[in-house]
């Protein structure tokens, strides 16, 4: 057989469609074996239907004419209205169909969307999937889960994929109610899914954001004082005393401080050498400072002056925190042993 | 003269006729039909003929499955029809006889 189901069902629509001015009853009492009909003549010969029976108008009027079934009187005139405005709009649709096609390199856009059939059977057996898992409560993800478990969610899945192809195998000879409860199933299966995805999409993004770290960068931290002295062996901590881990003690001159042992506690700065403005302020009595290098001081020092400074000439021993300032450096080259003797 | 213009006239006859001895589904009658010599006979006249007939009680179905392919619904003819048929085909054949005789007065050949 060279003709699919499909193509007898859109013939039969295409009869159906020219055939909408008779009463329901009437189209449906002539049109209820069509199916069958059309298969049997589409194993018997090679060719298309259209080939064959010609076009689904022609073999409607053709049909209506043998059947002696012509419209109702007894019909409303708004049914006979709205079979006609039906008729209109399913002849344009076709017009557009046609037109469209060459646009897909096909002869209409039905032709091209044929062979993707199996494809939205696929799609349409994971969005029940995903329908049935939201309608268990289960966070929306892009796999289906049932009670919480994605093994029960993938033969969920798996389950609906091939129940939805099976249907689709059937669907294409339904008629009557059996087909506007499958449209409208499709359509509120949509209506569900769709926003459940764009809310999906949404959570991915968010997700996007939060997996940046600004901090990935940090190697040290520094810590200043409100006079811009930097303060070494500084420890950082959040709201719940969890110590604040930045960076990674890579710097070999740790000094004297206190080693971390596992990384705890962590002293700021790793390498107070390379802090970014200035040298760090002294401890309180260093043995042999070292000559300052003209590191020249960043603002926040020099809108500061350090109130120490003016005395460091008359007061030696005051000459501790002013290290900061190269001049200062000079005029006291021992500041240490000064109260030692 | 056009031949589908008179098969109009006759299609219920016939289809009727090829019904007479033996039952048969749709396709399988449009066959017969052609295999008698009506071949300018139309697939949909004859399913819609068949549907006519089945709606005037002249005609019973029933259905038969099929090893490949779609279930067929057979169509046979009941007391009705069979009534019918041999009403109509009286009709027919006086008619005929009547047409030919009018032919032959005016020496048409047959």
């Amino acid at each position: 057989m060279t003709v699919s189901g499909q193509e007898i069902a859109d013939y039969v629509d295409r009869v159906r469609a020219a055939l909408a001015d008779l009463s329901p009853k009437v189209r449906d009492e002539l049109t209820e074996d069509l199916p069958e009909h059309l298969a049997e003549v589409a194993a018997e010969a090679d060719g298309t239907l259209v080939d064959r029976l010609g076009t689904p108008e022609a073999y409607a009027a053709e049909l209506r004419g043998a059947a002696g079934a012509d419209g109702h009187p007894e019909r409303s005139s708004l049914d006979r209205r709205l079979a006609a405005a039906h008729n209109r709009v399913s002849t344009q649709l076709r017009a557009l169909d046609t037109q469209l096609g060459p646009l897909l390199g096909y002869a209409s856009v039905s032709e091209f969307l044929r062979p993707l059939r199996p494809a939205w059977w696929l799609l349409r057996g994971w969005l029940v999937a995903l329908l049935v898992s939201a309608l268990h409560g289960e966070s929306p993800g892009l796999l289906p889960r049932f009670d919480g478990s994605v093994l029960a969610g993938l033969f969920l899945l798996a389950g609906a994929v091939l129940a939805s192809v099976w249907l689709g195998h059937r669907s294409a000879g339904f008629r009557g109610w059996p087909r506007w409860l499958l449209r409208l199933g499709t359509a509120a299966l949509l209506l569900f899914t769709v926003p459940t995805l764009f809310n999906l999409d949404q959570r991915a993004n968010v997700q996007l954001v939060s997996v940046y770290d600004p901090y990935e960068s940090v190697q040290d931290v520094f810590v200043y004082d409100e006079q811009g002295r930097l303060i070494p062996n500084a420890q950082l901590f959040d709201q719940h005393g969890t110590p604040i881990e930045l960076g990674s003690p890579t710097c070999e001159q740790s000094g004297d401080r206190p080693e971390p042992t596992n990384g705890y506690p962590r002293y700021y700065p790793y390498c107070p050498d390379l802090a970014p403005f200035g040298p760090p302020a002294p401890l309180p009595a260093p043995p042999a400072p070292l000559p300052a290098p003209p590191a020249p001081l960043p603002a926040p020092s020099a809108a500061a002056p350090d109130p120490a400074a003016p005395t460091a000439s008359t007061s030696p021993t005051a000459a501790a925190p002013t290290e900061g300032t190269s001049t200062e450096a000079s005029e006291s080259p021992r500041p240490g042993p000064e109260p030692t003797r | 003269m056009d031949t589908t213009q008179l098969l109009k006239g006759v299609l219920d006859l016939a289809v009727l006729a090829v019904l007479r001895d033996q039952d048969g589904y749709g396709y399988d009658i449009l066959r017969r039909l052609r295999e008698a010599g009506l071949e300018d006979v139309g697939d949909a006249s004859v399913y819609g003929t068949l549907r006519r007939l089945f709606a005037a009680g002249l005609l019973t179905t029933y259905v038969v499955p099929s090893e490949s392919g779609p279930h067929r619904k057979y169509y046979a003819l009941n007391a009705a029809g069979r009534d019918q048929l041999a009403r109509s085909g009286k009709t027919w054949r006086s008619f005929a006889t009547t047409m030919n005789a009018l032919l032959d007065d005016r020496g048409m050949a047959a």
